[in-house]
């Protein structure tokens, strides 16, 4: 089993009719390989990065041919693989309070159980990890490698959100600056890199890796947009969240750009057929928050029970390693300028979705002709849930949609309690159904 | 004559009710919650059928509500305890644009709209403070019937702060502040307080819109009545049937149903016996 299988609807991966193998079948041989690759890596005397999802440089270390490790998604997978219960205990143990983000303690949990992760995998140890100024457990969560693995953390400071209506124009004085500080510290990593591995740094190869990013945002952007389509042909929280996995994993590299144009092509001929991911479609929602790894598969069959998809969210586009739908591309002729340039964008266009995003989330009700919005709070990241409620106030009274508030956790399943969800979904598919009979009758008075 | 039942299977008490085609209250009746759910709903419809003289095969429809709609295994259809609870108090209060429900385990504030339309609701989550729960630990600690509650609370002169809001802890805070020589009225009355204040916040994030109507339980305690009114700052619609308003909204719903023609399976096939 990998991070694929939350997606599937399938319990057995198959091939195409024409005997070309299909998209999952090819995201789950990429996940399988990349984390193959991974635990053999020191054998093979490649050097391993620790980054995070959101501002982690990753083209600068593709140029380097380090391995990457992502402890999200390792902290994620142990959710979906139903072992996070034993690693958050063992952190719990240790003496990590409940409180504490539960992808910490489940990365705490893999510490404490020898590096032996779920997959079967053997995780190396870090060489290099990558924290950012992007999520404020980032830091704090680099700092427990350094001290058990006495790994270099190398932070990278990009300016975000100074205040809730903050927009910086590409080329702006504004944004020269916040790049220009971006690009000293792409240097100073370089420097480090090139320190780690011995290697010397290649301009061209760093073009390249990014000539592959820019192929995989403008098909990204495509597939984002495929969902507008009624009926949707995938569900953002659940086939989204696996195309995501790939994406991130194999961001840069001519596999992801494989992975995206199959996945573009099986998408676009899926819309062509008018074929949705809910047979009878009947609510379309914008999904906002963190994914309930430990439960998704189930809280997405909670919706469509009732015939409701999540053709939007925004955890899509902020978690999506910086391959932002807004569409920013890479100018390979200054590829580390430009890499700075993009990623403070990036950054502040991903925070400000992470705690801003009323404006985006209005905008996506509008191009997803959505009928709600869902907002997932999280119990071990209050962080996250902390926008929500501003969030939810504006787009019920502002907008007139509703919207419904749901808890639980990102990998803990002890903040799933069954029944509480089960009866606000249920209340909110009833509520629902009341305003669009209402909107009838008053249609046909 | 047709009759319908709304069954609500809460998570202290079953509640079922009977009504006419008309709509008019014909039985109603309460029990403890059992531990099979399905069985307390059985129990209360034979109560709610003997309390109106009829055999079941004179129910053309039952709707089930409440955390045990599932278990009423003779209910024709489920709704949940939101949208019963708005129906319910619609009913009863037809300028009602706010529900306040305190029940056993769950807390909710409903908002709804002109057309009588849910418009939000807001639960408590994942803990059971400000709800019912609260009150019976202060029962058991103070060995004292809950009916009793609300009118001993009434006496006091000088409330106590309470800190906590956790439900399993309130006992112990009780029996500190008893240690400590504070009068039981005084307890009590912090303890109203401190599930007022955690009830007004819920109804506020919903948006608080008058006429404010509440129910469940809870809202037979005078004291809690008079609470919610001063930290809400609106009189409340309170009523004799409060505890009833889910389980009639439920039958309110079966009764529309009855209007579009449909008929219950299970009273045809009592019909056929």
């Amino acid at each position: 089993m990998s991070v694929m299988d939350i997606g599937s609807n399938r319990s057995t991966t198959r091939q195409q009719k024409d005997g070309a193998m299909d998209a999952r079948t090819a995201g789950q041989r990429l996940i399988n390989q990349w984390l193959a690759s991974l635990g053999t890596a020191h054998e093979r005397g490649q050097h391993v990065a620790y980054i995070f999802v959101m501002g982690n440089a990753i083209e600068i270390l593709r140029a380097f041919d380090f391995e990457m490790a992502f402890p999200e998604i390792n902290s994620l997978q142990s959710g979906v693989r139903k072992s996070a219960p034993d690693f958050i205990a063992k952190a719990e143990d240790f003496g990590f309070s409940p409180d504490v983000c539960s992808y910490v303690k489940a990365d705490v949990g893999l510490m404490l159980s020898n590096m032996m992760h779920p997959s079967g995998i053997q995780m190396p140890e870090p060489d290099l990890a990558i924290a950012s100024s992007l999520c404020n457990v980032y830091i704090k969560w680099a700092e427990i490698w350094e001290r058990r693995f006495g790994t270099p953390v190398f932070v990278l400071d990009i300016p975000g959100k100074r205040f809730a209506t903050w927009k910086v124009p590409p080329g702006s004085p504004q944004h020269k600056a916040d790049a220009r500080w971006v690009e000293g510290q792409l240097r100073d990593l370089i420097a480090r890199c090139e320190q780690i591995t011995g290697k010397t740094f290649d301009l061209d190869r760093l073009a390249e890796v990014e000539t592959y990013v820019n192929e995989m945002v403008r098909l990204w952007i495509d597939i984002l947009a495929f969902n507008q389509h009624r009926p949707a042909p995938y569900n953002s929280m659940l086939d989204g969240l696996t195309y995501m996995g790939v994406l991130n994993a194999w961001r840069g590299t001519p596999e992801g750009v494989e992975y995206m144009r199959l996945l573009h092509a099986e998408i676009a001929d899926k819309v062509a057929r008018g074929e949705g991911r809910v047979a009878n479609e009947r609510f379309r929602l914008i999904f906002s928050g963190t994914p309930c790894y430990v439960n998704m598969r189930r809280l997405i069959e909670l919706f469509e029970s009732h015939g409701g998809v999540f053709p939007a969210s925004d955890y899509l586009t902020y978690a999506a390693g910086g391959l932002d739908s807004a569409g920013l591309f890479y100018d390979t002729s200054r590829p580390l300028e430009s890499l700075a340039e993009v990623t403070t964008l990036a950054a502040q266009m991903g925070l400000s979705n992470h705690f801003f995003s009323h404006h985006t989330l209005a905008q996506q009700l509008r191009d997803y002709s959505a009928d709600g919005i869902v907002y997932h709070g999280i119990k071990s990241c209050r962080t996250v849930a902390t926008s929500m409620a501003d969030n939810r106030e504006y787009v019920t009274t502002r907008h007139g949609m509703p919207t419904l508030y749901i808890e639980s956790d990102l990998i803990d399943p002890r903040y799933w309690s069954d029944a509480q969800i089960k009866n606000r979904v249920d209340a909110f598919f009833e509520l629902l159904e009341q305003r669009r009979n209402l909107a009838g009758m008053k249609g046909r008075e | 004559m047709e009759y319908v039942a709304g069954i609500d299977v809460g998570s202290t008490q079953a509640k079922g009710v009977i009504l006419d085609e008309q709509g008019a209250l014909i039985s109603k009746a309460i029990i403890d919650m059992e531990t099979n759910m399905g069985t307390a709903a059985e129990v209360v419809f034979q109560h709610v059928l003997a309390s109106a003289n009829l055999p079941a095969r004179a129910i053309a429809f039952t709707v089930a509500t409440g955390y045990g709609r599932y278990r009423v295994t003779f209910g024709d259809r489920q709704v949940t305890e939101i949208s019963c609870h708005a129906r319910g108090a619609l009913a009863e209060f037809p300028g009602t644009r706010t529900v306040l429900d305190i029940g056993g385990q769950d807390t909710k504030a409903i908002r709804i709209g002109d057309s009588g339309e849910v418009i939000d609701f807001a639960m408590n989550d994942k803990c059971a403070a400000g709800t019912g729960r609260f009150l019976g630990a202060a029962s058991f600690a103070l060995e004292m019937p809950l009916s009793e509650l609300g009118p001993l609370a009434l006496q006091s002169t000088r409330p106590v702060r309470i800190t906590t809001t956790c439900t399993v802890f309130a006992e112990t805070e009780i029996i500190g502040h008893l240690a400590k020589g504070h009068l039981p009225e005084d307890v009590l009355m912090g303890m109203h307080y401190s599930i007022a204040t955690r009830c007004a916040s819920l109804v506020r994030r919903v948006g608080l819109t008058p006429e404010v109507t509440f129910s469940g339980g809870v809202s037979r305690n005078q004291a809690m009545v008079v609470l919610l009114q001063e930290v809400l700052g609106t009189p409340l619609n309170h009523s004799a049937q409060a505890q009833f308003m889910g389980a009639i909204g439920a039958a309110l719903y079966a009764l529309d149903n009855i209007h579009l023609g449909r008929r219950s399976e299970h009273s045809l096939k009592e019909g056929a016996r």
